[in-house]
C-alpha cells in the first residue's frame, strides 16, 4: 500500500547507476530541446531514439512501454483529437463533419503539442521509474534544496495513501449512522461535507502532532545535516551534466542567432 | 542539584485565562523512574511537553518559573537543541513516524541526519538501538506497515537513538491494544534499568506500581501527591478525585471495610494483595 505512488522500480543498470541530479538535469535537458527546437518531428524522434533506447538500458522497457501506453498515449491522443477537431484556423481542409471543418495545419499543429506533452511526461516517468524519491529528495537537500522543501515533497508522496485509508474509513463510519451514499448525484455530492470535515480537521490535528514528532527528531537543527545514504556523484556524473548544459546553452544561441 | 530541576513553574497556554500548570515544584534525579498520574485535564501532557521544550517554545504561551534539565534551562536553549536534553514520545503511534522515510533503519537514522552524526556512527547507533529495543528484523520493513505496538517502538527507538539525557513519555501505551503495551512497556523498563532518566506520564496504574521508583499524582495542573508508588496510590486523597486507581487495592479497601483486610497499609499490586490476603 505504502509504495503505490512510488514509480520505482529496482534494477542493477547504468541508469539507474546515475546520480540523481544528473538524471534530472538530463530529463530537463530532453524537455526544454523536445520543447524549443524547431522540428516537426524532433519530439517523436526524441521519444523513439532517446527515451526508449534509455528505458531499455534501465531494464526497464516493458514498465515505461505500459505507463507510456496506458497513461500518456490516452492523455496527448484526447488532446490531439480535440484541438484536431475543434481550433479553428488552418486553411486546407482535409475532411468537413456537419458543421466541424478538420483542416491540416489544425492537425500539424496538434500533434506538435500532442507528441511534446508525451516526451514531456514520459522523461519524468522515467526518471521516476528510475531514482528513488528519497534519494533524489536527499542529494537535492544536499546541493542546497531547503530540506522544509523535501519534506513536504516525500511526506506528501507517502500520506496520500493514508488519507485514502481514512477517506474510507469516514465514510464506512457516516454510512453506518444512515447516511446515504447510493442515491442521486446531488445527494451525493452533498456526502461530501460530512466527509470533507472530519478528514480536513482531523488532519489539521495531526499536523501539529507530527510537527511535534519531526522538532523532536532535530529537524530544524542549525547543524549540517548529513545523509544515511552515500549517493555517488563520479566525474562521468559531472562530465553528462556539464555536456548537457553546454550542449543547451549551444541549442539555445543557435535558435537565437540563427533565426 | 537535581538533574531535572523545576522551580514555582506556572504555564498559560495562548488564549486561556486559567493556568494549565500551576506553581510546580519537582526534583528528579539522575537515574530516576517517575510516573506521572492524574485525570484526564490534570496537566500531565503539558508537564511532558514543559519538560521536553515544546512549551513553551513550540505551544508558546505564558512561563513563569524555571524548567532545568542537565545543568541548561529551556528559557535560554532552543527546541532544537533541548531536543537533545529530553526526548519526546507521545500518544499516538502514527502521528509520529516522521513520513519522510521509506524504511524503519531510515525513519530511526532521520534524527541523527538532522543533527548532522556522520554516516559510519550514524549506522552504528540505530543497530544498537534497535537492538536496544528489539527491533532489529523490522530494518527494511515500511514504517506505515506496521502494527501500532511496533510503530510505538519504532517511535521510542527514533528518540532514544538520538541519546536524550531524560526520556519523556506522555501516554506512550493508550492507543495500543494489550500486545503492543506489553511491548512498548518492555522497551520502557529495559531503559529505565540501564539508569536512564524516564518520566512518564501513565493511566496504567498497576504497571507502576511495579515498574516505577516514584510517583506523581496532578490534580487541576498542581502536584497533590509526590512519593511511592505504593504511598500515592493507596492514597484515599485520590478516590473522589477521578484517578485511576488499582484494581488490588479497591478490592482490599472493600475488603477492609467488611473487616478481610488486616494488613496496615492497602497494597497496589497483585504479590502485595495475594500475600495480604493469605494472612486474612
Amino acid at each position: 500500500m505504502n509504495d503505490r505512488l512510488s514509480f520505482y522500480r529496482k534494477r542493477n543498470s547504468p541508469v539507474h547507476a546515475l546520480n540523481p541530479f544528473t538524471k534530472l538535469i538530463l530529463v530537463s535537458a530532453l524537455i526544454f530541446y523536445g520543447l524549443t527546437a524547431k522540428g516537426f518531428w524532433t519530439a517523436t524522434l526524441m521519444v523513439a531514439f532517446v527515451l526508449l533506447p534509455l528505458a531499455l538500458a534501465s531494464k526497464l522497457l516493458k514498465e515505461y512501454v505500459g505507463v507510456a501506453l496506458k497513461v500518456i498515449l490516452p492523455t496527448a491522443g484526447f488532446m490531439f483529437v480535440m484541438q484536431s477537431v475543434f481550433i479553428p484556423g488552418g486553411t486546407t481542409e482535409i475532411f468537413r463533419l456537419g458543421f466541424i471543418s478538420v483542416e491540416l495545419e489544425t492537425v500539424q499543429r496538434s500533434y506538435l503539442i500532442a507528441s511534446r506533452i508525451f516526451l514531456f511526461i514520459s522523461a519524468f516517468v522515467l526518471l521516476l521509474l528510475t531514482t528513488h524519491p528519497s534519494e533524489l529528495m536527499s542529494d537535492l537537500t544536499r546541493r542546497g534544496l531547503p530540506p522544509q522543501f523535501a519534506y513536504v515533497i516525500i511526506s506528501t508522496l507517502q500520506i496520500i495513501p493514508q488519507m485514502q485509508a481514512k477517506a474510507q474509513t469516514i465514510i464506512a463510519a457516516q454510512r453506518s449512522r444512515g447516511l446515504d451514499t447510493e442515491s442521486s448525484f446531488f445527494k451525493r455530492a452533498g456526502l461530501l461535507v460530512p466527509l470533507v470535515g472530519p478528514l480536513v480537521f482531523g488532519s489539521l490535528v495531526e499536523v501539529e502532532e507530527r510537527a511535534i514528532a519531526i522538532e523532536a527528531r532535530g529537524f530544524t537543527s542549525t547543524r549540517t545535516k548529513t545523509f544515511l545514504h552515500d549517493i555517488p556523484d563520479t566525474p562521468a556524473d559531472k562530465f553528462i551534466r556539464w555536456t548537457l548544459t553546454l550542449f543547451i546553452i549551444i541549442s539555445l544561441a543557435a535558435r537565437l542567432w540563427l533565426s | 542539584m537535581a538533574f531535572v530541576n523545576l522551580t514555582n513553574v506556572t504555564y498559560k497556554y495562548p488564549l486561556t485565562q486559567t493556568p494549565a500548570l500551576q506553581n510546580i515544584n519537582l526534583r528528579v534525579e539522575e537515574g530516576e523512574f517517575v510516573a506521572l498520574i492524574g485525570p484526564n485535564g490534570a496537566g500531565k501532557s503539558t508537564l511532558c511537553y514543559t519538560l521536553a521544550g515544546f512549551v513553551p517554545h513550540f505551544f508558546k504561551g505564558e512561563l513563569t518559573g524555571s524548567v532545568e534539565v542537565a545543568g541548561m534551562q529551556t528559557n535560554q536553549s532552543s527546541l532544537h537543541e533541548w531536543v537533545l536534553n529530553a526526548g519526546l514520545v507521545f500518544q499516538n503511534p502514527f502521528n509520529q513516524i516522521s513520513g519522510a522515510k521509506y524504511t524503519v533503519f531510515e525513519e530511526i537514522a532521520f534524527g541523527l541526519e538532522n543533527i548532522g552524526v556522520p554516516r559510519d556512527e550514524m549506522k552504528v547507533r540505530v543497530e544498537e538501538a534497535m537492538r536496544l529495543t528489539g527491533i532489529s528484523d523490522l530494518a527494511d520493513r515500511s514504517p506505515y506497515s506496521l502494527s501500532g505496538g511496533q510503530q510505538q517502538r519504532v517511535a521510542l527507538t527514533s528518540i532514544l537513538v538520538m541519546q536524550p539525557k531524560v526520556l519523556v513519555l506522555d501516554e506512550p501505551t493508550s492507543q495500543l491494544d494489550p500486545i503492543g503495551t506489553r511491548e512498548v512497556f518492555g522497551v520502557i523498563r529495559t531503559m529505565a534499568e540501564r539508569g536512564m532518566t524516564v518520566i512518564m506520564a501513565e493511566h496504567k496504574v498497576e504497571w507502576i506500581a511495579n515498574f516505577a521508583d516514584r510517583v506523581i499524582a496532578l490534580h487541576e495542573g498542581q502536584i497533590l501527591l509526590d512519593g511511592t508508588p505504593r504511598e500515592v496510590l493507596t492514597s484515599d486523597i485520590l478516590l473522589d478525585k477521578g484517578f485511576g486507581i488499582s484494581r488490588y487495592t479497591s478490592v482490599a479497601r472493600r475488603a477492609r471495610t467488611l473487616g478481610l483486610w488486616k494488613r496496615e497499609g492497602l497494597p497496589v499490586t497483585l504479590e502485595e494483595a495475594a500475600e495480604g490476603f493469605k494472612n486474612a
